[in-house]
């Protein structure tokens, strides 16, 4: 196991905001940043789910790049990872030096 | 902007390490991988429950941290499903029901087409609003091809025996074509390209996902 990676003891302040953040309210008008499109007005007026047009999620593909838990990278190596078999499988090349 | 609402909202936009709102989806979804076969295991412990998530930022942190679609080895899937509903036709949701699906004659996944379909999954842009039809979005990585699936709750025909329990075919019909439409626009496929839709019970009964297309768009 010499390439074990250490993990971070602690959670990101990323991690953490987005355990504790509350979910926005559907119909609260949120004044985003300049540059940034409210989701499509039409989609949600002609829907009752809360609807998301993908020029709107495409917008938070540069600004949210937090692992889900600290211990992340060890999970999607085991869930992903090589199975028995030598390159049956290439998950976790994202962490490795190459 | 009125002023009650105002009060303190801070999206990931304004700052990613402080922000204290978070978009909800209309959904729970469960992201499943499939390992390719190394040996004996059955098909059921090569499938893993990766991660649940309701929220557009947890998404992105799992999307832009986990191996896109066109690193995945051979024999390799990605299921995005509806928590609650396990992608496998043997699931009590998925017994009547039936998917969608477009073969790609290439061996390297587009990562884009595959994040577009999950996109418009759980953005909630692929059916209307009482249609109820979407379990799940799923991508096969294979050695000539890769192909994404659609999963739908029907299969346009009353199940045996259960007509009584309301489900109209023609209706469904109809419902599983507007869908197979979306499906097809999210692909950004041309005209001439077919999707294809198949239900479970046919696949399952020739015993390959290879089953005789029963609609195509």
């Amino acid at each position: 196991e010499t390439a074990k990676r250490v993990e971070p003891a602690e959670p990101t302040p990323g991690m953490q905001a987005l355990k504790s953040a509350r979910f926005l309210q559907i119909k609260q008008s949120t004044a985003y940043p300049d540059g940034i499109k409210s989701p499509n007005p039409a989609l949600n007026e002609a829907k009752k789910a809360r609807a998301y047009d993908k020029d709107f999620l495409l917008q938070f593909q540069k600004v949210f790049k937090e692992k889900p838990t600290i211990d992340w990278d060890q999970k999607v190596k085991d869930t992903l990872g090589p199975g028995d078999e030598p390159g049956s499988a290439r998950g976790g090349s994202i962490n490795s030096a190459r | 902007v009125n002023s009650a609402s105002s009060d303190n909202i801070i999206t990931v936009f304004d700052d990613p390490e402080n922000f204290n709102v978070k978009h909800q989806l209309q959904n729970k979804w469960t992201l499943w991988f499939t390992k390719p076969p190394s040996g004996k295991q059955d098909w059921n412990e090569l499938l893993k429950e990766v991660i649940t998530f309701e929220s557009v930022e947890e998404f992105w942190g799992i999307y832009n941290n986990i191996t896109p679609a066109s690193e995945l080895a051979q024999k390799s899937d990605y299921h995005l499903f509806k928590t609650g509903v396990r992608p496998e036709w043997e699931d009590v949701q998925n017994k009547h029901g039936g998917r969608w699906a477009y073969t790609f004659k290439n061996s390297k996944a587009n990562d884009e087409v595959w994040l577009h379909l999950m996109l418009a999954a759980i953005g909630e842009t692929l059916e209307d609003d009482d249609d109820n039809e979407v379990m799940g979005v799923n991508v096969n990585i294979r050695k000539a091809f890769w192909r994404v699936g659609l999963w739908t709750r029907t299969a346009g025909q009353s199940p045996k025996g259960k007509a009584a329990e309301g489900a109209d075919p023609k209706e469904s019909q109809k419902r599983l074509e507007r869908l197979g439409k979306a499906f097809k626009e999210v692909l950004q496929l041309p005209a001439q390209d077919m999707v294809e839709f198949a239900g479970h019970a046919e696949s399952a009964h020739t015993g390959s996902s290879r089953a005789k297309a029963k609609y195509s768009l």
